[in-house]
């Protein structure tokens, strides 16, 4: 038994920040249950483990809400991959990220990665009414065809541009001391995706999550982590103190 | 007895009404003036349907000293008459008769009296406001008007629809500066000036040192309520008491402060007085709406007390075993519920000699679960305030479901450390592999609430049974138990129309004025008994036609089967656990 709360121990950490209302929520639903629905705003953060070939990925899905800000940097704490979610349709969204969701990364490791991604999406691009083509699943859940546009829904004024996106994240390396040219380049991390209709979403989380492997692998081979572990050492005292068993 | 000396009797408390002085979603007031003369020709005008609140004439007492006997009292062949009266009083939900008896018997618009020429202004100033706001109404809502109205979207409803007046509660918060917070039905945003002149209201009786409660017209009571910055108001044609009206207020200015606590409400009011609060609540409608929804439908609420699914003393036992090992530091409460209703509790030593959990803070905090997990997979780690605890802080709450995917099985534990997630979550893989070994979910599963035959007393419909403190079970949760409700209050219509009956009891039973230890009351489709001593409170629902002394044996033979299964219906010693760190170094489980 305790294999298998081993086995769950997660190797990597990433959590997905933004303002309230931006779909946090939705993307993670998208990507993890492959389906669309109203969420209900999250109240503090919600914990997720995805198991991604050998690793376990460990999800934070935190609160937009100030209320919760409290709590922004215990989600971040050693974070390898930040996800800074906007809104395309809303500019204050993506100013919030600088304003208020920057500065809680400040306990993520030091080479964390992080991620521009503009939501909704479908409500601006004709482009964004479909699933992306890589997504490898079958998933019949969704309404693949242009279909899910309602008649009298016109496409919405694009408030945040992915040029606006990018320069973001120039100065979110500014802002941790990084060189632009050390990192990943800008369009690697920056992504419009619609958890409505699924486009972009695999390759948003995919191409993190491959982007994090060094950090995995790292970390594996450091084997010390800065967290005490309380497994190993009580499965040492086990075998030796093999008597009482 | 004459229901015109009562009034009389009660007059000084009765203030002057004023349709004007309402906001307008409730029109159609009579006009009921402190003139004893108007209110016995309203009360002529509502004869044929006699009033649920009519003192004495529908209820008979029993003598305190008689409460302890099994016994009730017979009441006198002049209670008998006025039972027949009660025979065909009308108390449907949503009934929509009017009530000048009971606005003339307990209304109290204004603590303290008021002179009439201040009321008279008040009315004057309301009239301008209202028509000021006859005209922002309209105009605020038009462009709703396109959305369509569809019952899961009350925010979008059209606020000038008859529709909308005809909801039968309606709860607004709003802050001092009269900023619009929630409202049930309809956007804050429409509202503003219906709010605004609610805060208007409220802000001139306070002008004259005096604090507004309570607006009684025909067809609707308005409660206020005032708590530190914000303003809760209650809009009801439920017929309920102003003390359960205000009560419920307080269930949601309660929920309010588990999301944001006392003392972060009042430092944001005092730091900027027209804060808008729905930037920080924002998205939490939901949960209020929830709570409202659980206000109107479960009696738990009404009764301040838990519900606990029926379970085998023995596999409670080992539940909250599972429970007790596994603690990590500043663990303080671990909560295992089932299908809503709670299987077991077990909580920190220290905690429970100083404060104990009060069931209120666990309906929010049920409330709260129910009401916001997203999707159910996840771990959900938040910081949660339990206002009867502590309203000025937070505990940080553990929720995970343990049957994903059908998520009816949720354990909840509440710790006060903020960093504590990842340990806590440990814990619940302890929780889940004790659980699997025992194979209890399996076990938990077969459990269910019991059905009201199986009590075995032909006539008993449903009853409500809350066993007080005793020195046993002291500083323990109030529990009650309730059977399932089957035919004939097997539909929704049925089931509120017989808690709306409950409520009627209930607030008959602990009113201010004159509380009663004893009632049989005979209502045209049951006949209802409530009874409430030093060691319980029970409520009892028989068919129409039980005689008075064949309900009185059943209630004996109720109390029996009761006492027999109580430790099954209830936690009876509510487990305990020491986290803290201590010399014993009891906080290394596990092995």
């Amino acid at each position: 038994m305790p294999q298998a709360s081993r086995t769950k121990k997660p190797d990597v950490k990433v959590v997905i920040l933004g303002d309230m209302n931006v779909g946090k929520t939705s993307l993670l639903h998208r990507y993890t249950e492959r389906k669309f629905k109203d969420t209900i705003s999250t109240v503090g953060g919600a914990f997720f483990l995805k198991q991604w070939g050998p690793y376990n990925i460990s999800i934070w899905d935190t609160a937009g809400r100030e209320q919760f800000h409290g709590l922004g940097s215990m989600y971040c704490r050693g974070a390898a991959a930040v996800i800074l979610t906007y809104d395309v349709t809303n500019w204050q969204s993506l100013a919030e990220l600088e304003n208020r969701f920057l500065s809680l990364t400040d306990t993520a490791n030091t080479d964390c990665i992080f991620a521009i991604v503009g939501n909704k999406a479908d409500l601006t691009d004709t482009l964004a009414h479909g699933p992306d083509t890589e997504s490898e699943r079958g998933d019949e859940a969704q309404p693949e065809v242009p279909c899910p546009t309602p008649p009298g829904t016109p496409l919405q004024h694009k408030q945040v541009s992915r040029e606006d996106a990018v320069a973001l994240y120039a100065r979110v390396l500014r802002y941790k001391g990084l060189e632009e040219k050390a990192c990943l380049p800008a369009e690697t991390v920056c992504f419009e995706t619609s958890a409505k209709t699924g486009y972009n979403v695999d390759v948003l989380f995919e191409t993190l999550f491959d982007l994090v492997l060094p950090s995995i692998l790292k970390k594996r081979s450091e084997g010390e982590s800065s967290t005490v572990d309380l497994e190993t050492p009580m499965e040492v005292k086990r075998t030796k103190a093999g008597c009482c068993a | 007895m004459d229901p015109n000396s009562q009034q009389s009797g009660n007059m000084e408390e009765v203030k002057i009404f004023d349709p004007s002085i309402l906001p307008p979603c409730l029109d159609q007031i009579d006009l009921a003036y402190s003139d004893s003369d108007v209110l016995s020709e309203n009360h002529c005008v509502n004869e044929d349907h006699r009033m649920p609140s009519d003192p004495e004439g529908l209820l008979d007492s029993a003598d305190p000293t008689s409460e302890e006997s099994n016994q009730p009292q017979e009441p006198s062949s002049t209670d008998m008459q006025k039972l027949d009266i009660d025979d065909d009083r009308p108390l449907c939900a949503g009934g929509s008769e009017t009530d000048s008896g009971k606005a003339s018997e307990d209304s109290a618009l204004v603590d303290n009296g008021q002179d009439d020429s201040s009321e008279f202004v008040v009315t004057v100033l309301a009239r301008g406001k209202m028509e000021e706001q006859g005209m922002g109404m309209k105009g605020a809502s038009s462009p709703l008007c396109d959305t369509p109205l569809g019952p899961p979207s009350h925010r979008n409803e059209d606020v000038t629809a008859e529709s909308w007046r005809q909801h039968r509660k309606h709860v607004f918060v709003l802050s001092e500066a009269g900023k619009p917070i929630y409202s049930r039905y309809g956007s804050e945003e429409a509202l503003s000036s219906t709010m605004g002149v609610m805060m208007a209201l409220v802000s001139f009786v306070q002008s004259g040192d005096n604090i507004i409660r309570s607006v009684y017209s025909d067809e609707h009571t308005v409660v206020f309520m005032q708590r530190g910055p914000l303003v809760l108001v209650s809009v009801s044609s439920s017929r309920q008491s102003e003390q359960q009206l205000r009560n419920e207020l307080l269930y949601v200015y309660n929920q309010i402060v588990s999301m944001l606590t006392q003392a972060s409400i009042t430092r944001i009011f005092e730091h900027k007085k027209n804060y808008d609060l729905r930037r920080l609540l924002a998205g939490s409608e939901k949960i209020l709406d929830g709570l409202l929804d659980l206000v109107d439908s479960d009696p738990s609420l009404l009764l301040c007390a838990v519900h606990c699914l029926p379970l085998a003393s023995s596999l409670r036992d080992s539940l909250s075993q599972i429970l007790q090992k596994a603690i990590t530091p500043n663990l303080v409460f671990s909560i295992l519920i089932a299908k809503n209703q709670l299987l077991t509790i077990v909580q920190e030593k220290m905690v429970i000699d100083d404060a104990r959990l009060e069931p209120a803070d666990l309906h929010l905090l049920l409330n709260l679960i129910g009401a916001s997990s997203a999707f159910q997979a996840g771990e959900i780690w938040t910081p949660i305030c339990l206002p009867s605890f502590n309203p000025d802080c937070y505990f940080y709450a553990y929720i995970s479901y343990l049957d994903p995917p059908e998520c009816t099985v949720c354990l909840v534990l509440l710790s006060t450390d903020k960093e504590a997630f990842y340990s806590v979550a440990e814990c619940k893989r302890k929780i889940e592999e004790a659980m699997q070994a025992q194979n209890a979910l399996n076990a938990i599963s077969k459990a269910h609430s019991y059905s009201v035959s199986q009590v075995g007393v032909s006539d008993l419909r449903h009853f409500m049974y809350k066993p007080f403190d005793v020195p046993d079970n002291h500083r323990q949760l109030t529990q009650f138990t309730s059977p399932e409700m089957e035919a004939p209050y097997g539909s929704e219509e049925e089931q509120t129309r017989l808690l709306d009956l409950y409520r009627d009891m209930h607030s008959r039973i602990h009113s201010t004025s004159r509380p009663l230890k004893l009632i049989y009351h005979v209502a045209e489709r049951e006949t209802l008994l409530a009874w409430v001593t030093s060691k319980f409170e029970l409520y009892t629902c028989f068919s129409p036609l039980v005689t008075k002394t064949c309900a009185i044996n059943a209630i004996t033979k109720l109390l029996r089967w009761i006492k027999k299964e109580e430790d099954r219906l209830f936690i009876r010693y509510p487990p305990k656990y020491s986290t803290t760190p201590n010399p014993s170094k009891s906080s290394r489980d596990g092995h």
